[in-house]
């Protein structure tokens, strides 16, 4: 659109580091760690209705692209194995990749934190045309809620529908979670994946540490 | 105290189980299963209130929500007071503590019944109305008095001890109401597979036919109700509300149910569990079986306690096991009011006589009461009662037959409780709450809900099935008509058997004539809680105030927590009787949420304490905490304020912050700075169009200042933006601002410029974004990392990629303070980590870290504005002094350009921003202090412009500030006048709002 030469419309391809490339004994932190889930998970009930874990430091890809360009989604497939999920609130996984739909033209990718590289390298070569792919790893963490009265403290933060019917095994929402939003999936009848924001992490937790307790919560590590 | 009105059998309370509980500091027992009202009338309390206007005693008519007189205060402590309970819904447990709300300062002898008349007289229908005419200061006085007065309770003083849960839920069919319609409803949705929530007020299911004597299939209906609600109970889609009132109909069908869930075990909720939840419900279809309200009639000194509707006495006999009183008379306008008589004469105490409006009686009822041999007196009405703190006697005479005029003698007949009933009103105050009308049905006398643009069906009593067979069939149709529409099978469901009843159709009795003119005859109230009488609804028309909802206004017929259940239909007759008109034509009032008060712990649920609000951290949090930094609330981040060392004062810590900063290397972590991800062939394009100024050619790596209008031509937000490649932009927006700024552009995007190819991706959370500003920066950053940080291979305004402290980063030359600055962003995962790494590696270089204050203060120096702070939405750049940083040649236009170029924006006396150097360089203004040129104009003074930021600095030795005056750019070297709030006047000259390095020499090194 505008008439500087700097502004091509030629294959474009993002600078890519590898963000995970630390020294030797640098470590990673959760925006939990001060949460203590190791020794949450001694103390708490093990016959507890609810039970939580974070999975914290993965690998987080956000995929903008357009669903309509076949050759965009077969590059997709090609390189992950899995067809991207165009149809609204859907998601597909394998044994270390997730993919959630977020918007009609935003995806997000977790893998595990040593495989996020290679696949943004992957990607980045296979697709064509105006994309964009964005490290967001540390910006979120990862809650996993179940057992069987996860539903009723879920229904305590969400407002979304929660019942098998509205919302089967690998539906995933962005939606409000009290005060502040997650992206919710169910991963079985009752376990849900919460994907939420870095800042937000610690009011999630309070929340859902709250909500559960006329129940019993247990933390696993 | 014995129970002196307690059946030794019958009922559903347990008599094995006592409970004790204290009313007005006196102990009393009552069962397992009373609610407080039947506990109290089994023990004889007469007198639960006294009456907001006239302060008279009164006792209680109902035995359900419609209750106007028993609103009672409960709780054993401060932090466990309730007001506002009506002692008819309050289940009685083991040491309730329950106090009356009204009756100030006790019952006996209270300021409003030693002045009595004189209060009467002072408040006459209208004082509502009146008061709003006089002065506002009156009001305030006015409504203490009222408040206190008019028996709403009191709020506790501490905090509530006790967890109040708010939850979401989703179904098929929302059943309001568990009566025979309700019941039905749900059995047959529920058997249809739908997915069920039923709902019901009261402390147990089953509504009338919990006190009925009807026999459904041969055997008592309350065999009946265990046996739905056992099946309902087995089904895993129904869910049962009991304790729970539906109180708000919200549009979309959305609705709110109020859950007691613990009320009624003990003075505090048990450890861990709610007291209260409230249910926020969306239902596909919505099936109203809110039953009907009895309407007691209206006859002169009604209020005196033994006074109540037919309904409330058969329900204290049959449900709790109480008679309360010895002789009874009733007076009914149809057949209903005879159960009360059957009832009372069953528990064998003496029905003195009915008192039937009608004449030549036949109905099954009436064959009942002469099987039993008690008196029935027809084309009668009780007119008046006498006694003050119980019924004594009624005075009976004979009317005629349109119920307008006494015809007979007048005959006193010995009795202490009164019970009456003018027929039954449909409960439409939910159906109403999204905006339907009730319509009249002359036929059942009363209101039924009107049409709906809701998924809402209507069953039972609430549209005149008055029967229990009538409500049972319409309760099973809704729940067909409901399981049709959401396309689920109807499933085969037998309605049960009840005798055949002949019933004779009712008067339309309300308001019982009296010998006298209503103006003179004694008060005949109409809504009990309000103290509305019919003189006073007569008078509100006399005066010109016609309209049912003038009516309402004018005499406070239906306000408050009453909404008008009793004598809202009774006000409509009496107004409508005055005006020559029929009740349809009357119209009703607006019923409107909630249904019953809701407490404010429901509503708040858990969004309290240290729930109220997100609050959110950066990476580095637990560092500032254990340095013992103070935090600001900046949206909802929690950000370092400033860093008192040991016996330090704010002042103190921020002039050492600043001056360390200057002088050697300070340290902020600005991670909650907005970062936007900006990427696409367009990306360039759309900056410059978001932006006032140029983007066209920031070429890879160099980073650049954005100022960003809205259409009106005024900043917004600012912030660095930096070309991280050709087709690849990192924004930054201000930590307020990030949210709004990315929805800003997203908006823009998708309906303005959808043709352009960029996107955008919220980083805020990534990066974690510590600032490193001073003299020694670089040698300090050049300890982590052997990137070349030299001015020729890293000059100001570019970013390069590097490795700090092991960790990859972008590094960037930006500075908020004027001094040599490096803003060191890595994942924020890794924060932490580089962060302690500058500290181990700082030392010997004093690194000091610094808050927002330090921030401000620094930046102040320099002239640098705060989005938010220094504009508040009518400031455009060039008030800024920023022109600079507009650009007019870009080829397409930008957001604002058209706005700041209107004749109001081009004005020569514009406010504009300057800096505000005080005369004595000790003094700081106050932020917000208004400037005037002449300090002796008379007041009002006309001001020029108010103060933005003003700060001590400690590296300037003296205050600085900046602000806006008039025309302010052409004025340096003037003097600004700032009177202040103590009388003070402070003298000050306008000039650059740059105060220190206006030629960034600092910055460029």
């Amino acid at each position: 659109m505008s008439d500087n030469p700097a502004s091509s419309k030629e294959q474009y391809k993002a600078p890519i580091t590898d963000w995970t490339g630390v020294a030797d004994g640098v470590t990673g932190r959760s925006p939990l760690a001060h949460v203590g889930f190791d020794e949450l998970a001694q103390m708490t009930p093990s016959d507890a209705p609810v039970q939580l874990r974070e999975y914290a430091l993965k690998g987080h890809l956000t995929l903008r692209c357009n669903p309509e360009d076949a050759a965009q989604t077969a590059a997709f497939e090609a390189v992950t194995g899995l067809a991207l999920p165009t149809a609204p609130l859907s998601s597909v996984a394998s044994s270390d990749t997730t993919v959630r739909w977020i918007a009609p033209d935003e995806w997000l990718i977790s893998v595990p934190a040593s495989a996020l590289f290679s696949l943004q390298q992957r990607l980045q070569d296979a697709l064509t045309g105006h994309c964009a792919l964005v490290d967001v790893s540390s910006g979120l963490t990862v809650f996993e809620l179940s057992g069987e009265r996860a539903v009723d403290v879920l229904k305590k933060c969400v407002p979304v529908d929660l019942h098998q019917r509205h919302f089967p095994a690998g539906k995933v929402v962005s939606t409000g979670f009290a005060k502040a939003s997650c992206t919710l999936r169910r991963l079985n009848d009752e376990t849900f994946e919460l994907v939420v924001r870095r800042s937000f992490a610690d009011y999630i937790w309070l929340w859902l540490q709250d909500a559960s307790l006329e129940y019993g919560l247990r933390v696993e590590n | 105290m014995t129970q002196l009105n307690r059946l030794s059998t019958g009922g559903r309370i347990n008599r094995s189980k006592p409970l004790r509980f204290t009313w007005r500091g006196q102990v009393y027992s009552g069962y397992e299963g009373d609610t407080l009202a039947s506990a109290l009338l089994a023990n004889g309390v007469d007198v639960v209130a006294r009456s907001f206007k006239y302060s008279r005693p009164r006792g209680i008519i109902a035995a359900g929500a419609e209750e106007p007189n028993g609103i009672v205060q409960i709780g054993a402590t401060e932090a466990t007071q309730v007001p506002n309970v009506r002692a008819t819904q309050q289940g009685l447990y083991e040491g309730l503590v329950a106090e009356p709300t009204s009756g100030w300062p006790s019952l006996e002898y209270d300021l409003m019944g030693a002045v009595g008349k004189v209060a009467g007289s002072a408040m006459p229908p209208g004082f509502y109305y009146k008061t709003f005419m006089f002065p506002e200061s009156m009001w305030m006085t006015y409504e203490k008095f009222i408040r206190r007065a008019a028996g709403l309770g009191r709020s506790p003083i501490a905090p509530d001890p006790d967890r109040y849960e708010k939850t979401h839920q989703h179904c098929d069919v929302l059943v309001v109401g568990a009566g025979p319609a309700g019941l039905m409803a749900a059995l047959a949705a529920a058997r249809g597979g739908a997915r069920v929530i039923i709902a019901d007020e009261q402390e147990e299911m089953g509504g009338s036919l919990l006190a009925s004597r009807e026999l459904l299939d041969g055997g008592p209906a309350t065999d009946w109700v265990a046996s739905v609600l056992a099946e309902l109970n087995e089904h895993p889609e129904v869910l049962l509300l009991p304790k729970s009132t539906v109180n708000g109909y919200h549009d979309h069908n959305f609705l709110t149910i109020h859950e007691r869930c613990t009320d009624h075990l003990a003075d505090r909720a048990p450890d861990t569990q709610p007291r209260q939840r409230l249910h926020r419900v969306r239902a596909e279809w919505v099936i109203l079986a809110t039953g009907a309200h009895e309407r007691p009639l209206v006859y002169g000194n009604n209020d005196v306690p033994g006074c109540m509707t037919c309904s409330a006495v058969s329900s204290y006999v049959q449900r709790y096991g109480v008679v309360p009183g010895n002789r009874l008379v009733v007076s009914t306008s149809n057949d209903g009011g005879y159960q009360a008589a059957l009832d009372w004469h069953d528990a064998g105490r003496r029905v003195v006589a009915v008192i039937d409006a009608r004449r030549q009686v036949a109905s099954t009822m009436a064959d009942a009461l002469k099987d039993r041999g008690i008196t029935l007196i027809e084309g009668s009405a009780v007119l008046n009662v006498a006694g003050s703190t119980r019924v004594q006697s009624v005075e009976v005479a004979r009317i005629d037959a349109d119920a307008h005029q006494v015809i007979g003698p007048v005959q006193t007949l010995v009795c202490d409780t009164v019970a009456t009933s003018g027929g039954w009103s449909p409960a439409v105050h939910l159906s109403c709450h999204t905006g339907s009308r009730p319509t009249w049905r002359s036929d059942i006398i009363g209101f039924v809900p009107g049409a709906t643009h809701e998924q809402r069906l209507d069953a039972g009593a609430l549209v005149g099935e008055f029967s229990t067979e009538g409500a049972l069939n319409s309760g099973l149709a809704a729940a067909r008509q409901a399981l049709q529409a959401l396309s689920m099978s109807v499933p085969e469901v037998v309605v049960p058997t009840l005798a055949p009843v002949e019933i004779m159709p009712a008067l339309a009795l309300f308001h019982v004539p009296h010998t006298l003119p209503t103006s003179r005859a004694p008060k005949q109230f109409v809504d009990y809680q309000n103290d509305v009488t019919a003189a006073g609804i007569e008078l509100s028309c006399r005066e010109g105030f016609e309209s049912i909802e003038h009516v309402k206004r004018y005499t406070a017929l239906g306000f408050g927590t009453d909404q008008g259940k009793l004598g809202n239909i009774n006000g409509m007759a009496i107004t409508a009787r005055a005006r020559g008109m029929s009740i349809p034509e009357v119209g009703t009032t607006v019923f409107r949420p909630n249904y019953t008060p809701v407490s404010f712990g429901a509503i708040v649920g858990r969004d309290c304490g240290p729930l109220f609000d997100p609050k959110r951290y950066t990476a580095m949090h637990e560092w500032h905490v254990s340095k013992g930094a103070a935090f600001e609330d900046v949206g909802q981040w929690k950000r370092p304020w400033y860093f008192p060392k040991a016996g330090e004062t704010m002042a103190q810590a921020v002039n050492r912050e600043c001056v360390a900063t200057r002088t050697s290397v300070g340290i902020l972590d600005a991670s909650t700075l907005g970062k936007i991800d900006i990427q696409g062939p367009d990306a360039r394009e759309f900056l410059g169009r978001v932006y006032t100024n140029a983007w066209a050619k920031l070429a890879p790596g160099r980073c650049r200042y954005g100022l960003m209008c809205g259409e009106d031509g005024m900043v917004f937000d600012d912030g660095v933006t930096s070309c991280l490649a050709d087709q690849h932009f990192l924004m930054t927006t201000t930590t307020g601002g990030a949210a709004g700024v990315l929805e800003w552009l997203e908006f823009y995007h998708q309906t303005e410029w959808p043709e352009l190819q960029v996107y955008m991706t919220s980083v805020t959370d990534h990066w974690a974004t510590m600032t490193i500003s001073g003299p020694n920066s670089r040698k300090l950053l050049g300890e982590l990392t052997d990137a070349d940080l030299s001015a020729e291979a890293f000059p100001f305004m570019s970013w390069q990629p590097m490795t700090v402290a092991g960790v990859p980063a972008r590094v960037f030359r930006i500075s908020f303070t004027g001094e040599l600055s490096f803003e060191i962003n890595v994942p924020a995962n890794y924060g932490l980590h580089v962060w302690e790494a500058l500290f181990e590696r700082g030392a010997p270089y004093d690194l000091t870290p610094y808050g927002t204050e330090t921030m401000h203060v620094l930046r102040a120096e320099k002239g640098f504005i705060i989005a938010g702070q220094d504009t508040d939405g009518s400031v455009h750049p060039h008030d800024l002094g920023m022109g600079w940083a507009v650009s007019n040649q870009k080829p397409f236009s930008f957001i604002g350009k058209r706005g700041m170029v209107r004749a109001d924006c081009v004005r020569p006396d514009r406010k504009q921003w300057v800096g505000i150097k005080t005369r004595d360089p000790s003094v700081v203004l106050p932020e917000g202090a208004q400037g005037v040129f002449d300090p002796n104009a008379p007041i009002p003074m006309p001001m020029v412009g108010h103060i933005t930021s003003s700060y001590w600095s400690a590296n300037l030795n003296r205050s600085i500030a900046q602000g806006f005056v008039k025309g302010g750019h052409a004025r340096m070297g003037e003097t600004v006048y700032y009177p202040l709030a103590d009388g003070s006047v402070v003298e000050a000259e306008i000039c650059s709002p740059v105060f220190l390095d206006p030629e960034g020499e600092r910055q460029h090194v």
